[in-house]
């Protein structure tokens, strides 16, 4: 899930943070799929067991809004057109909902890798 | 065999005259005495959670969290069970899987049970380990997480098997439908949910984690501990436990009343038959009733000795019915009792099996059974009362409970000696309640067979 980012990098330093704000709010206003009323974790890919199981961990509302979400899109992408303005995906409602499970399942998976590769000193 | 026979009856006339000898347990052993240590508990208070520990040398150590959180108490059905389950899952501060791999590092074990009135946590382990452990229980009782996805993903899909469990064992439900006849609410709640029981809609991890929060605050828990360093448990237990809550009042408590009736229920799993009338309750409540026990003793039906069927009543009575087990217990609660008979087996064998049983209590009513076969029982019943207080996995939820509830710890000369001053009469009379009061009568099983309490001869 997580591809090599210079996100915290960059976080780190408000004023690298300021600079870089306004052209990261353009560039994920570009990629398109707000314009579709998706959300950045609606395109997180979901062949893994890790994100099969946080899909299952979500709560029940959460589930059902991804899955329509994820039904309109494809609508529109069928019907070649945009959803309307008042439809789409504002910035503010474009927040981590998935993202947050998954981490905790891959530190649950670390967690594990960690304690069976434990060699205790006594 | 000769040899044996001839030793026999050199003692027995002895081992008699002991047993009917006027002085009780008490005075003969002196087993409250100081001489020996390990059968008392020493009661105090540490950090404000009644602790009670009993000093055993030893290599090992054992320290159970009791909380009156059983389904008794539980706010909606299925609730105690989840409790119980969820005891070592993941806390705010390590996963389920890092305590797991921690007791096993250090070599303990750690197991949770409930029964009708209590959850019980238990820790056994190495002496050296107390600390670690006692810890790890007041960890478990104040920050279990209940993260919902472990009430989802291992909590409710072991439930399921502990209901196809309970459901295959028709003694088991049978007891159960018996105890909700008997007390309806409260103590009648049923141990473990039925699988027909619609408790996930009750079940969220928020509402679970709030009835824990009552469940496990320090007015509704108490420690009950066995090993080698009392002054250690109550410093380590006055550490840790400070930061559970204190307030528990909100957790519904209604006394227990008896109503009695029939249930029956048809089952493919097996037959089975429980008779059941108000018994005695714990030792110290005040309904303790020693005779009851002694009843209990002496209706019998299972054998404390191998290859005979005992001289217990009912054993002698269902010796020609080969395909039916039949046995007496009289279960303690701490403000009410059941006196039960359980009847199991071949259904076309347990009405007459079941009819015999009511016409035992019939005969002791009426005062029929010879004195000597009362004294016998006495001495059986003073021997289960003891032994279940001596042994660690009885005597710690009972100690734990008569804790929370406020009433008297097991004393084992008292019990000894309330059970030596039980008389004939006295069983007499409780035989002749039963009769005359309604009794509880569940069956489970092959309905068209089995017999209707008026059958048996019993009102309900």
């Amino acid at each position: 899930m997580s591809a090599p980012s210079l996100a915290s990098y960059i976080v780190k330093r408000p004023w690298l943070n300021r600079w870089m704000m306004p052209l990261a709010q353009w560039y994920t206003d570009a990629a398109g799929y707000r314009r579709l009323g998706l959300r950045a974790d609606d395109l997180i890919p979901e062949e893994s067991e890790t994100v099969q199981t946080a899909l299952k961990r979500l709560p029940p509302k959460e589930a059902y809004d991804r899955v329509f979400r994820i039904r309109r899109a494809f609508q529109c992408s069928v019907s070649h057109t945009l959803l309307p303005a008042a439809e789409q995906t504002k910035a503010s409602e474009d927040v981590e909902y998935l993202s947050p499970i998954i981490r905790e399942i891959e530190k649950e998976k670390q967690e594990r890798v960690d304690l069976d590769a434990l060699v205790v000193k006594r | 065999m000769m040899l044996s026979r001839s030793t026999f009856s050199r003692n027995a006339p002895r081992a008699l005259q002991k047993q009917c000898s006027a002085a009780g347990a008490s005075s003969r052993r002196g087993m409250a005495s100081a001489a020996t240590p390990g059968l008392q508990y020493d009661v105090t208070e540490s950090a404000g959670v009644k602790l009670a520990h009993r000093e055993v040398a030893g290599p090992t150590g054992t320290l159970a969290l009791v909380a009156k959180a059983g389904p008794r108490y539980q706010p909606f059905p299925g609730f105690s069970d989840a409790l119980e389950q969820f005891a070592f899952k993941s806390t705010l501060k390590r996963s389920a899987l890092r305590i797991n791999r921690e007791v096993e590092l250090l070599g303990g074990e750690v197991s949770s049970t409930h029964s009708r009135e209590n959850v019980v946590l238990k820790a056994k382990f190495l002496s050296n380990d107390l600390p670690y452990f006692t810890e790890l229980l007041a960890e478990v009782a104040s920050q279990t997480k209940f993260a919902a996805h472990e009430l989802n993903e291992v909590i409710l899909k072991t439930l399921k098997y502990k209901q196809q469990a309970f459901a295959a064992n028709p003694e088991a439900v049978a007891l159960d439908a018996a105890h909700a006849v008997a007390f309806h609410r409260g103590l009648g709640e049923t141990i473990t949910p039925s699988t027909t029981v619609s408790f996930e809609k009750y079940l969220s991890s928020e509402a679970l984690a709030e009835y824990a929060q009552q469940a496990f605050a320090k007015s509704n828990i108490a420690l009950v501990g066995s090993g080698p360093n009392s002054a250690e448990v109550s410093k380590w237990v006055g550490d840790f436990f400070k930061g559970v809550s204190s307030t528990g009042s909100s957790i519904k408590n209604t006394a227990s009343k008896y109503y009695g009736g029939e249930q029956r229920i048809s089952s493919k799993a097996g037959n089975a038959v429980v008779i059941a009338f108000p018994g005695s309750g714990a030792f110290g409540t005040p309904a303790y009733k020693p005779e009851a026990s002694v009843l209990a003793a002496l209706l019998g039906g299972k054998s404390t000795i191998k290859w005979t069927p005992g001289f217990s009543l009912l054993a002698q009575a269902t010796q020609g019915f080969s395909q039916v087990r039949a046995s007496t217990q009289n279960l303690a609660y701490s403000d009410a009792g059941l006196f039960t008979i359980t009847v199991s087996g071949k259904a076309d064998q347990i009405s007459s099996v079941g009819k015999n049983a009511v016409d035992l209590l019939k005969k002791v009513a009426a005062g029929e059974v010879s004195g000597e076969e009362i004294k016998k029982a006495a001495a059986l019943a003073k021997f289960r009362a003891l032994e279940s207080a001596q042994s660690l996995e009885t005597g710690l939820e009972a100690t734990g409970s008569a804790l929370i509830n406020g009433s008297k710890p097991y004393q084992i000369g008292e019990v000894a000696q309330s059970i030596d001053a039980v008389t004939e009469a006295q069983v007499k009379d409780v035989a002749k309640s039963f009769l005359s009061g309604k009794a509880s009568v569940a069956t489970v099983g092959d309905l068209f067979q089995l017999p209707y309490s008026e059958d048996l001869g019993l009102t309900v």
